[in-house]
């Protein structure tokens, strides 16, 4: 998965933890060659390496991953657009120079969800170079699943952490609501806020750790697949909903609208959500 | 696409994300079983309301058991027994003199009987559907009856909508106590059927719309046997429109619900039912819920004030209160406690009628017109 996972259960015996547990790493580790676009086998290289050639027949769960990012698609105008990664090969890690428009160009050509051709049973991207990514849906997908199972197997105490995505169901010991910490935007290892969830979903995204520093002039790791250039978004967006999925998503679109954009959406989508700008300053109904 | 913009980002992403595998229709995940006891105490009948008779009214204790079990991956069973003893009298007539309010003949504080019935019903589920097979039986002393129920649902819009569809029949036979002694029918019976169909729909992050209506036809012996005179149609045809709206606030941790009823059916009797409830969390594991509920009903088109003797008796009447034309008042608070496998509740209820109370200015005061206490004490717990 490509992040620190961690899985909390309160069972009534370790044996029935233990086999959980492992019941947990094993979906985990599927999701992960089903989707990681660094296996040659997953489903994610099978699509891309086939772009502009043939369809690639999908089953009942990409096709629901598929359908659930394009309705992404939709409610951010196409801000959150799966077809977008291929800014990668513009916006590649630790750049030191702003790219070139024409390159910029080049590969904005390649990006649209709309282009993506989709049905039940098969998917297509029409052009040679066109890419599809399920980062930015089954990590927190395959928290929500991973939840799902641990109930399954008559567990009904849980929480499981993927990155910083929360998945938490049940009471703790003390039967009350599993405390979760929202990492600090800047401040590693500390918490800005804490936030009691119960049959709840937390996703974080944004924060310190990645950006773009050129020319003395740091840029948001969050490009806009429209123009191809960085967003002046927000400093972090987090956001509570049912399922992991939803709250992972919504959270990164708060981060790809542009800031006063985002805390507009954010306030009108219905969900409960804290978002922390780049001052700083905190908003949101999340954390009162 | 016009339309999808203005569906709001909770409603489209939730729905979308409801529809993947792991978010599909599951059975209980563990077995639930209750128990729950319920003292109903009628109140006397106000001085000068009866002209003969024990002005003592009913006195019923219900005790209830069930429980519900996950079968394999994708059935559940479930069965629900429930025993009833009731004690005490009931109006056998009403009597109306010319310029005198009307008075009523009950029966002795004699009567005991039981009442028990058993319930067993299965469900399987699917990934958008489920459907449910229930048998019912239920014997007391004068009285048997079968029935048979097929439930189904399926969700639409990514399980922001659910169709319920449901049919059932039911046979009842009759067989009323002293029946050669007080020239009581010896024996009858009655059949039911029933059609109902139900939307729900979730309307947004904190909202649910659950609609419904129902239709049911009854034909057999439907008269009360105990009453002096009481002569009704062979056949009733009754139906139901009803709509239940549930809203969670979050500020003040709170539900708000909101219930109407309308009800008609062709012995002429037309009723509204609105009930409000709110579900107040005051801790994590305690909520108290007060709630208030209102009924008015018109009177059947073949009620009378007083039973008539002058009249034949293939004429159809009935001084039923019941049938009259009425309204009611109940007040009930009810106390949760919840861990995280069990929980306890306490609930109390007082209910008030009265002619003044209905929406009908004309109706007139039946003396028989109830007000009871009830008292319940329900414990669940997943094992």
């Amino acid at each position: 998965m490509g992040c620190p996972c961690e899985v909390r259960l309160l069972a009534d015996s370790t044996e029935m933890a233990q086999q959980t547990a492992q019941a947990c790493t094993s979906e985990a580790q599927r999701f992960e060659r089903k989707y990681s676009r660094y296996l040659d086998a997953s489903v994610t290289s099978s699509i891309n390496r086939s772009a502009g050639l043939s369809v690639t027949p999908i089953d009942p769960e990409t096709y629901g991953l598929l359908q659930y990012a394009g309705v992404c698609s939709e409610q951010s105008n196409g801000l959150f657009d799966i077809t977008s990664g291929v800014l990668r090969q513009v916006w590649y890690k630790n750049r030191q120079t702003l790219p070139e428009q024409q390159a910029l160009d080049q590969i904005t050509r390649l990006i649209g969800w709309h282009k993506v051709i989709l049905t039940e049973n098969d998917v297509f991207l029409p052009e040679r170079g066109m890419e599809i990514d399920f980062g930015g849906v089954v990590k927190e997908y395959a928290a929500d699943a991973i939840a799902m199972q641990i109930k399954a197997s008559g567990i009904s105490s849980g929480l499981v952490s993927l990155g910083g995505d929360i998945v938490a169901f049940g009471s703790t010991s003390d039967n009350a609501p599993w405390p979760v910490g929202i990492v600090h935007p800047t401040e590693k290892d500390s918490a800005i806020a804490t936030i009691y969830l119960q049959d709840r979903a937390l996703a974080t995204s944004g924060g310190y750790e990645r950006y773009f520093d050129i020319q003395g002039k740091r840029y948001s790791h969050l490009i806009n697949p429209h123009t191809g250039w960085p967003v002046d978004s927000l400093l972090s967006v987090s956001v509570s909903a049912d399922q992991a999925i939803v709250a992972g998503s919504v959270s990164s679109i708060g981060l790809l609208f542009e800031r006063h954009a985002a805390l507009e959406w954010l306030a009108h989508s219905g969900f409960a959500y804290l978002a922390v700008d780049q001052d700083l300053n905190c908003y949101g109904t999340l954390a009162d | 696409m016009a339309v999808s913009a203005k569906i709001s980002p909770w409603v489209a992403l939730t729905g979308a994300a409801l529809a993947l595998p792991a978010f599909s229709a599951a059975p209980p995940d563990q077995m639930q079983i209750g128990v729950k006891t319920t003292a109903y105490r009628e109140s006397d009948q106000a001085k000068g309301t009866v002209l003969v008779g024990s002005e003592q009214r009913y006195d019923i204790n219900v005790n209830q058991f069930y429980l519900i079990t996950p079968v394999g991956r994708n059935w559940s069973f479930a069965v629900d027994v429930s025993r009833e003893a009731m004690s005490g009298a009931s109006p056998w007539g009403t009597l109306s003199a010319i310029g005198a309010d009307s008075q009523l003949v009950m029966s002795g504080a004699t009567i005991e009987e039981a009442r028990n019935e058993l319930s067993l019903g299965v469900t399987r589920y699917s990934e958008q559907s489920s459907v449910a097979v229930s048998l019912t039986g239920s014997k007391e002393n004068d009285y048997e009856a079968k029935a048979l129920a097929v439930n189904a649902e399926w969700d639409f819009n990514n399980k922001l909508s659910t169709l319920a569809v449901g049919l059932s029949y039911s046979s009842d036979e009759l067989a009323p106590t002293d029946a050669l002694m007080f020239g009581r029918i010896s024996s009858e019976t009655k059949n039911s059927r029933s059609v109902s169909v139900g939307w729900t729909q979730v309307l947004g992050r904190s909202s649910v719309l659950q609609s419904g209506m129902s239709i049911t036809d009854h034909r057999g012996y439907l008269s009360d046997p105990y009453k002096l005179r009481d002569i009704r149609p062979s056949e009733r045809l009754q139906t139901v429109v009803n709509f239940r709206y549930r809203h969670f606030i979050e500020s003040v941790n709170s539900s708000l619900h909101l219930d109407y009823r309308f009800y008609h059916d062709d012995f002429g009797i037309r009723s509204h039912t609105l009930r409000s409830a709110w579900y107040q969390n005051l801790t994590e594991q305690f909520q108290l819920i007060p709630g208030i509920r209102y009924y008015s009903q018109n009177q059947a088109d073949f009620y009378v004030a007083g039973d008539d003797y002058s009249l034949a008796d293939t004429v159809f009447q009935s001084s039923d209160y019941r049938l009259s034309g009425f309204g009611a008042l109940t007040f009930g608070l009810q106390g949760r406690f919840s861990r995280r496998d069990w929980s306890v509740s306490v609930n109390f209820e007082r209910y008030l009628s009265s002619a003044s109370y209905g929406l009908d200015a004309s109706a007139r005061q039946h003396p028989g017109l109830l007000r009871f206490n009830l008292l319940s004490l329900g414990f669940d717990i997943k094992l």
